[in-house]
């Protein structure tokens, strides 16, 4: 049973529409990359998703049953734009949305200091919201969106504006939280944690859906054309016949081979050439990125 | 509800803590009773005596006006009568007065060939002093008419009693002891719920403005209904209103209680009276205050807001204009039709009861009228803050406006 559903879903505001036909459903225990350019229809889906705006058309089911307010107690979300009472202390903001989610002032307050050790801002804790830092009100956040123990987690870039420390701290929660079987959902334009994280895609563009499919699914469909080379030498093998495009960057080339029925063989045979030149410390034959790939589909169409 | 109650509650509880509520619950208290006492200071203590002259050929006239101004129980008169005038008199008390030791002069000159009376010029120090020459046309009159009156045969006793002042008893004709002290209190309760309703509403729009500038509606809307936002943020607010007025009035009772203030009449509130002020301005404030939601929600900065406050300000400055017309004349065709305009009926109805009680079908018919008026602004205004508190930057027209109230 997928935890959401959207079935042809379609928005317009106004003259604008935000949303065309968006098909998309995320299973239990995965985590979902719903990706597209600046303006794409990303916050108006998550919109829709969590009732905030009704679609035009089409349906959006949440554990099966069709959209329900009541089933929004088993949903959390962090929204793109962060916004907390400034006034408020950290502990009674953190009780005030849990209690606003249904959870007793006790509950809440227990799972809350729980939460703040986990993502290490205890010291916060007794402080006003306006005394803290940008990150640490995104961690107060991260804790408001969990604190009910959501089944299905839903984050509007939840990684910007955070320092790589604290980033991967909250990656591992999100992979933590996968292990227990919740549905995650997340919006970014960092592809290489989607990549790293993602168990499904869904990039959107325009308001349509333009791929979809699970993470190794979609890489395959493309050819492995990509070599990565780290080298000290001469780079004149980059010269090779095979190869359509290279960029090096001081010791680090970036090669596409051009189309051919065996990419593998060309692959090695510009490693020959490069062996009889250079020391080569690292050799890689992959798939486009996954940058790569949005920047394909999407083309010239990134409109924001 | 348990949603709404919780958004009421961390709203008044902010708002009771911050200390803007309690400098305002003490500063406006005394800022009102300086002003009152301060001005009832001033205008006691200003020309409480008066030193005049009285230059009169006819020595008996200018004896019985200084012991008429001397007999003035609320001022103190010193009256030099100079009789008669010589070359130099008008010249000494000309510089007398430049030298501020005379307040003005009464210069009566003899009535002439065709004329019946003498003339009296009156030549005072300050010409914006009315009072004293007013008092000074009364003193004439009066002595004039004894004067009069004694020539023509009648004894000093029987002049004196029929010129006796008249007292005008208006105690009989309600039940309130005063009717000076019934104005007192439609006065006070005016303008304390016209400041209240001003400042509160103001304060549910600044309110809702941040939480959307701030971007806390983002979260909140994933477990609270806008509606429920909106009615939180209106009753917390709300409540922080009548938290002010109800310390103020507990104060104001206590101290008139134990006689700290001696208003001179007692300012006695009914029970009905104050049960109208509770109604009036519960209706009034909700009416107003889900306007200054709606408005708040479509803009998005402070200086817009400020903007769209003066629209919603005018009814309560008109009803402001008229509020000594319909305190004088609490039934007149003003008063009366102020009273049935929703937007004006809390705070004139309210008046017109402290005044005087007028038929209950009026109160029935402007109750309902602003109910209904109240239920449909909130239907509006719901359907505008839902839409407009997620829509940023470029403030709606109209027809944008009418658009939003469609959507679902």
């Amino acid at each position: 049973m997928p935890i959401v559903e959207l079935h042809n879903v379609r928005k317009a505001y106004d003259t604008k529409v935000a949303v065309h036909g968006l098909s998309f459903k995320i299973e239990p225990g995965t985590m979902f990359g719903l990706l597209g350019p600046n303006g794409s229809g990303k916050t108006s889906s998550i919109r829709m998703m969590i009732g905030m705006t009704v679609p035009d058309a089409g349906s959006v089911s949440l554990f099966g049953q069709p959209f329900d307010r009541k089933l929004l107690n088993r949903v959390g979300y962090l929204p793109e734009e962060r916004g907390l009472y400034k006034k408020m202390k950290v502990m009674d903001q953190l009780i005030f949305l849990g209690q606003l989610h249904g959870l007793d002032a006790t509950v809440a307050s227990k799972r809350a200091h729980i939460w703040c050790e986990r993502m290490e801002i205890t010291e916060a804790i007794p402080k006003k919201t306006e005394e803290l830092s940008k990150g640490m009100q995104q961690k107060i956040q991260f804790i408001a969106a969990l604190l009910h123990e959501p089944d299905l987690i839903i984050m509007d870039e939840p990684f910007s504006g955070l320092d790589p420390v604290n980033a991967t701290l909250l990656q591992d929660t999100l992979v933590d939280l996968r292990k227990e079987g919740k549905a995650v959902l997340f919006s970014t334009h960092r592809m290489d944690q989607v990549e790293k994280l993602c168990d499904n895609i869904a990039l959107i563009s325009g308001g349509k859906l333009v791929l979809e499919g699970g993470m190794r699914e979609v890489k395959s469909r493309y050819p492995r054309n990509r070599v990565q080379i780290t080298f000290t030498g001469s780079d004149a093998f980059l010269q090779h016949p095979a190869i359509e495009e290279a960029k090096n960057y001081s010791g680090h080339a970036e090669i596409k081979l051009r189309p051919s029925s065996d990419n593998e063989a060309d692959a090695q045979a510009v490693l020959t050439q490069a062996l009889s030149m250079a020391r080569i410390s690292r050799f890689e034959v992959m798939e486009p990125t996954l940058e790569e790939i949005f920047i394909e589909a999407v083309g010239g169409k990134v409109d924001a | 509800m348990h949603n709404i109650w919780l958004i009421a509650k961390r709203e008044y509880l902010e708002r009771i803590r911050a200390k803007a509520f309690l400098v305002m619950t003490i500063l406006i208290p005394v800022l009102m009773g300086g002003l009152i006492y301060g001005s009832a200071i001033i205008n006691g203590t200003r020309n409480n005596s008066s030193h005049i002259a009285v230059v009169t050929p006819d020595a008996k006239f200018g004896a019985d006006l200084q012991s008429e101004l001397q007999s003035d129980k609320d001022r103190k008169f010193t009256v030099d009568v100079i009789s008669p005038a010589t070359a130099t008199t008008r010249v000494t008390l000309n510089s007398q007065l430049a030298d501020k030791g005379l307040d003005g002069y009464l210069w009566v000159s003899p009535a002439g060939p065709g004329k019946t009376r003498p003339t009296f010029e009156w030549v005072p120090k300050s010409k914006a002093d009315v009072v004293t020459k007013g008092n000074i046309a009364q003193a004439v009159r009066t002595v004039l008419t004894r004067e009069r009156l004694a020539h023509s045969g009648m004894g000093a006793s029987d002049v004196d009693a029929l010129l006796e002042p008249i007292d005008l008893d208006s105690s009989q004709t309600g039940k309130s002891d005063s009717a000076i002290a019934a104005v007192g209190v439609a006065y006070a309760g005016f303008f304390l719920m016209y400041l209240v309703i001003v400042q509160y509403c103001m304060n549910v729009g600044r309110s809702i403005l941040e939480d959307k500038t701030s971007r806390v509606f983002e979260i909140l809307l994933v477990s609270v209904k806008p509606y429920e936002l909106m009615a939180g943020k209106v009753i917390g607010v709300g409540s922080v209103g009548l938290t002010q007025v109800g310390i103020w009035l507990t104060v104001a009772a206590i101290t008139t209680q134990f006689g700290l203030i001696s208003s001179g009449s007692s300012i006695a509130v009914t029970a009905p009276q104050l049960l109208f002020f509770i109604v009036f301005f519960l209706l009034g404030f909700t009416l107003y205050s889900s306007i200054a939601s709606a408005l708040a929600a479509m803009t998005s900065s402070q200086q817009e807001l400020q903007q769209m406050n003066t629209f919603l300000m005018l009814p309560i400055i008109a009803c402001s204009a008229i509020i000594f017309r319909v305190i004088t004349d609490s039934d007149g065709t003003i008063a009366t039709v102020f009273s049935f305009i929703p937007f004006c009926s809390p705070l004139i109805m309210y008046t017109r009861i402290a005044v005087h009680q007028p038929p209950a079908w009026q109160i029935a018919l402007a109750i309902a009228d602003l109910i209904l008026t109240t239920l449909a602004i909130l239907w509006f205004a719901a359907r505008i803050y839902r839409v407009g508190i997620l829509m940023y930057g470029k403030r709606p027209n109209l027809p944008e406006i009418l658009r939003w109230l469609k959507y679902s």
